[in-house]
């Protein structure tokens, strides 16, 4: 037969009927593969499975006990990213229009943005007022506005000063007070031994809220925000009290009685297990982070309050903390509710996981002021009850609003500490930068600033 | 050189050149040696680092061993910490690589074959422009391929790490070029007068010479896919398809971050050794085909 | 000219196998029960590029138009989406933030990209000479870093750097230079450079090498009989007649220098108060898109810096046409 022979029509037809049936196979298996990528579960019957977003250590045992006591809700939990990473996947999803779950972890600071993204949902209308008087109220005024409830808390960070008791017998130290007391003793520290410091000064984007925590117990109030009063916003980062603590720790930095390296990195680990550190300025997650990170000097540490500026003033700040969100994606509001409010909510059993293994600070009243947590006695810390020191400070803590573009505004912070540690800026010039610079973004991104 | 002899009549030069020579070789002997210690510090530092628990890690001299090791414990919380998702992540990548990688060898071969040996309306225009893809960042296209991918629900699935991947426009250059090298016209016609249809030619006569730079595109493909970052960054966020490279990442930033995770610096080294293992063997395997393709490739 | 080449084939191919008909006929014409061979190469080859073409369009055309149209409008947190032209180009040129990143990775280029490619090809150079067991093994060795993934290779340099535990500061200090922080602002830069140097130079050194295997042996032949030494022969001939491939590995690196992203990247966690978000032009461009969501700006510094690279990558083939062997 010819067609052997050379190329005709038909082989060129019989070729591209092939490729063509291949591309199309192709493109379907593409189709088929994607399924179950995104957003919730299961319609009918059977229990409905809410896709949750976390990164809490131990939170598998947390997401068993609540599948194990919620028959009709099931917790399907992915570690999608750790901070930074997370809420960047989240904001891709959400302005993608699809692939964001049902339920998100966010850190309080982060709350504004996402919130202004029109990504999460009003679990108010679901019920979750209810929860109000379970949560410390600079927590609750965070997470909602008015009647709307935009997040559950679930931990957080107030302030404290961890100090190594060795070191400060060794060096006839006494725990200060005051933050001039504070200033007294590290220079004390610094003479008798010029390799110690007494603590380091977060320089860094990760100790962005460290320095904020601190200028929050200085009495600084930098963001007045509520999601209802847009496009109106209060920006006030260089009042009196945020230079106020901004020169003090420039100062120690100056006179070399702080180091400066970045808060963790292997680096700042190593400072703080080998007694290079007399003191760490932590957070309520303070404890479970240093056992881990400075396992050798169990035993060594205390906790004492956080120096104030006006001697008994009790002024507190916080660090961190996080919560429940729910997403707009969702395709079941009411059951992803549910799950925001009790994967941790009030519950013993789950907060014994997150308080003995997980290490987090509850922000629910009953388990914060409850018996177990307040006297609890931790080895690390030589037998003492820390939370002795931890609870009061978590509820004298006062409200404190964050802004809708806290991203950029830790960034610029940061950059200008950054400039003043290399002899770039004055110290007392980083806060006026950053208000400027920040401000400046504000008004460029339609929020009629007043400052 | 060094080897090829030399006519009698310029031997007696030769003789009085030796010293000289003999000190070159020596100069350059130190300058190899000096740069292979360079070059293999951070393994040297990786493989030592490997063998340590968490506390040498941090106090012990980076550069040399601390006994008692702790090598096996490392692999084994390594294969075994967070039910094994290392493992999973190993999965995720060598179908990442294998299927991208073969799939843009065989997408560059088609095209680069084409390009060289057939003429096609928009054929310069199209070859042209490869060039000019070569040159877009890909964190220009990362948001805009995600957005779009969503629109068709495929981010946050295997196919979206995968696809992209398939285009490989330096591999389609490389192709073309070794194809007008080494696969004249006579022998495809050769073919073609013996009754050969076009795909016939394609897969009997083209595809045996062109081993070389198919191996070439493939291994560079695969590598490409196998240490690829971003892209598997942007659009995955189910943790259980990540690729090594995120993986990883998520390791390091998690224990910078978290509490109660410091193990996973010991994880992150230990993972990373056992990450490049594969992409080094398989170098140190296919040498020849590599520099062979190379070779074409840079002769225009 | 593959028609050409199929006239003059016919003198040339086994008689047996040359139907006496076909190849007599004008290639214009059809030929009974066939195609012509124009036609079917057009068919063949477009049906052979079509899943190149296809992956093409997907890939790269409608996400590049997509960010194009992007970067045409803007969007602000209060107040949405709206068409603004060309605002945002507008903006990128003057805004300080991006000028600076591109004034760094040109200063960085500048430094490091000479000092790789000249490395690169002392390496080539070498390798061509020499045939040693030690020049395979230094051959091999200056490859590897290729195999690893940036990712990996800024997690490893990371530690070494590390002012605590890297043994560069237990070097520094033994050299009685006391302690150096090669994360600081001051050397950040240099730390980068020897990364992506480690990274990159073995790659080029190969490319080089395989250019230099390439060229005729006949030619060090007659210049040794002309009395050259090693290192006259390398000069004065080798790097000359590798020039093309010299020029072609220089404008891919240049090209990748300025869209330095990954090692600033991995390292802007340890070192975040030198690595701001604006480090590199994409690195702030990644950071505008996926922290803050200006999708629109980041879009347009994408184009922007793409712009630059483009224009530069062609004026300089261009300028250089005749030395890499493009037309």
């Amino acid at each position: 037969m010819s067609s052997t022979r050379r190329p005709t029509s038909r082989s060129v037809r019989r070729t591209a009927v092939a490729a063509t049936s291949a591309a199309l196979a192709g493109v379907l298996l593409a189709a088929c593969g994607s399924g179950g990528g995104s957003g919730s579960g299961t319609t009918g019957s059977g229990p409905v499975h809410i896709k949750v977003w976390a990164w809490y250590p131990q939170f598998k045992q947390v997401v068993a006990e609540f599948n194990r006591t919620h028959k009709d809700v099931q917790v399907d939990w992915v570690q999608a990213g750790v901070g930074q990473d997370e809420y960047t996947k989240l904001k891709t999803a959400l302005k993608a229009g699809q692939g964001a779950p049902d339920v998100v972890m966010l850190e309080f600071q982060e709350l504004p943005t996402i919130q202004l993204t029109k990504g999460l949902l009003d679990m108010g209308k679901y019920g979750a007022n209810a929860d109000k008087g379970n949560y410390v109220s600079w927590a609750w005024s965070q997470a909602s506005d008015g009647d709307h409830v935009y997040a559950i808390p679930v931990d957080g960070g107030p302030m404290a000063m961890m100090y190594r008791a060795d070191l400060f017998k060794k060096y006839n130290l006494k725990v200060p007070t005051t933050w001039a007391e504070y200033k007294e003793e590290a220079a004390k520290l610094h003479k008798a031994d010029p390799s110690a410091y007494m603590t380091d000064f977060g320089s860094d984007e990760t100790a962005a809220g460290w320095r904020q925590g601190l200028a929050w117990q200085a009495g600084s109030r930098p963001y007045t925000y509520s999601a209802s009063k847009l496009p109106d916003i209060g920006v006030k980062l260089n009042d009196d009290n945020a230079k106020k603590v901004y020169e003090y720790w420039g100062d120690l930095v100056k006179n070399k009685l702080v180091d400066t390296a970045s808060y963790a990195t292997t680096d700042f680990y190593n400072g703080l297990s080998t007694g290079k550190y007399a003191t760490y300025i932590a957070a309520g997650w303070g404890p479970g982070y240093l056992s881990s990170v400075a396992a050798k000097t169990s035993g060594k540490w205390r906790v004492a309050p956080l120096p104030q500026w006006t001697a008994g003033a009790g002024a507190q700040g916080d660090w961190g903390g996080s919560s429940f969100s729910v997403t707009s994606q969702t395709k079941h509001p009411k059951e992803a509710t549910e799950v925001a409010r009790e994967l941790f909510g009030t519950s013993q059993a789950a907060w014994k996981i997150g308080i003995d293994q997980a290490y987090l600070f509850p922000l629910s009243n009953p388990i914060l002021n409850g018996a177990y947590f307040k006297s609890k006695k931790y080895d690390f810390f030589g037998g003492q009850q820390i939370n002795s020191v931890f609870v009061p400070a978590a509820n004298g803590i006062s409200t404190f609003d964050w802004s809708p573009f806290q991203d950029y505004a830790y960034n610029t912070d940061t950059s200008e500490v950054g400039k003043a540690l290399q002899g770039q800026n004055a110290w007392s010039s980083v806060n006026d930068n950053v208000q400027q610079q920040v401000t400046s973004y504000a008004s460029k991104q339609g929020f009629k600033v007043s400052k | 050189m060094t080897t090829v002899a030399a006519p009698a009549v310029t031997a007696a030069p030769a003789t009085g050149r030796r010293p000289s020579a003999a000190r070159g070789r020596v100069t350059v002997n130190v300058v190899m040696v000096a740069m292979i210690l360079y070059f293999l510090l951070p393994f040297w530092w990786l493989v030592v680092a490997a063998t340590k628990g968490n506390d040498a890690l941090f106090s012990t001299a980076a550069l040399w061993f601390h006994s008692p090791g702790s090598f096996f414990t490392n692999l084994q919380q390594l294969f075994t910490y967070n039910d094994g998702e290392y493992l999973r992540w190993m999965g995720n990548t060598a179908i990442y690589a294998g299927v991208s990688g073969v799939g843009a060898t065989a997408v560059a071969t088609l095209a680069g074959y084409a390009f060289a040996k057939y003429r096609f309306p928009g054929r310069n225009l199209l070859f042209s422009s490869l060039l000019g893809a070569i040159m877009v960042p890909a964190t220009a296209l990362a948001i805009p391929t995600y957005l779009l991918l969503s629109k068709v629900a495929l981010t946050n699935t295997m196919w979206a790490v995968i696809l992209p991947q398939l285009l490989n426009p330096f591999g389609v250059y490389l192709v073309r070029v070794y194809v007008q090298e080494s696969l004249p016209d006579e022998l495809l016609e050769a073919a073609r007068m013996d009754g050969a249809g076009e795909l016939r030619v394609l897969w009997s006569v083209a595809l045996p010479t062109l081993k070389p730079a198919l191996v070439t595109v493939l291994l560079f493909s695969m590598v490409g896919t196998w240490n690829n970052f971003f892209l598997p960054l942007v659009m995955l966020n189910n943790d259980k398809l990540f690729p090594l490279t995120v993986g990883l990442q998520s390791w390091y930033e998690g224990a910078m971050i978290q509490s109660g995770a410091n193990a996973l610096f010991t994880l992150v080294i230990a993972g990373s050794l056992v990450a490049i293992l594969p992409l080094i063997v398989t170098f140190l395997l296919l040498q020849r085909y590599w520099r062979g393709g190379l070779t074409v490739g840079s002769l225009k | 000219m593959s028609l050409l080449r199929q006239q003059g084939s016919t003198a040339t191919a086994p008689p047996s196998a040359v139907p006496a008909r076909g190849l007599r006929t004008p290639v214009t014409g059809r030929r009974p029960g066939g195609l012509s061979a124009r036609t079917r190469h057009k068919g063949m080859g477009l049906l052979l590029v079509s899943p190149f073409l296809l992956l093409f369009l997907a890939f790269l055309v409608a996400p590049l138009c997509y960010a194009f149209w992007l970067s045409l409008r803007t969007s602000t947190l209060v107040g949405g989406d709206h068409f603004s032209w060309f605002a945002n180009y507008q903006q990128t040129f003057t805004d300080p933030q991006f000028l600076s990143g591109v004034r760094r990775v040109v200063v960085f280029g500048v430094v490091q990209i000479p000092l790789m490619l000249g490395l690169a090809l002392l390496g080539a150079l070498i390798i061509d000479e020499v045939t040693s067991r030690l020049a395979k093994v230094f051959r091999m060795t200056l490859f590897m870093p290729y195999a690893v993934p940036a990712v990996i290779g800024a997690l490893m340099w990371g530690f070494l750097y590390s002012p605590t535990f890297g043994p560069v500061n237990s070097i520094s200090h033994s050299l009685g230079l006391g302690k150096v922080d090669l994360l600081s602002h001051a050397l950040m830069l240099t730390s980068l450079g020897n990364i992506v140097t480690w990274q990159w130079t073995g790659y080029n050194m190969i490319v080089l090498y395989a250019a230099l295997q390439g060229l005729p042996r006949e030619v060090y032949e007659a210049a040794k009989l002309d009395g050259a030494g090693q290192l006259q022969t390398a000069l004065r001939i080798k790097i000359p007649m590798i020039s093309s491939a010299m020029v072609l590995a220089l404008m891919f690196t240049i090209i990748g220098t300025l869209q330095f992203f990954t090692e600033p990247r991995v390292l802007e966690h340890s070192a975040s108060s030198v690595i701001t978000p604006d480090y590199t032009p994409n690195l702030y461009a990644y950071n505008l898109a996926f922290q803050y969501s200006e999708f629109n700006y980041s879009a347009a510094i994408s184009f922007s810096l793409g712009a630059v690279v483009f224009i530069g990558s062609y004026f300089f083939l261009f300028a250089t046409r005749k030395r890499s062997g493009l037309k």
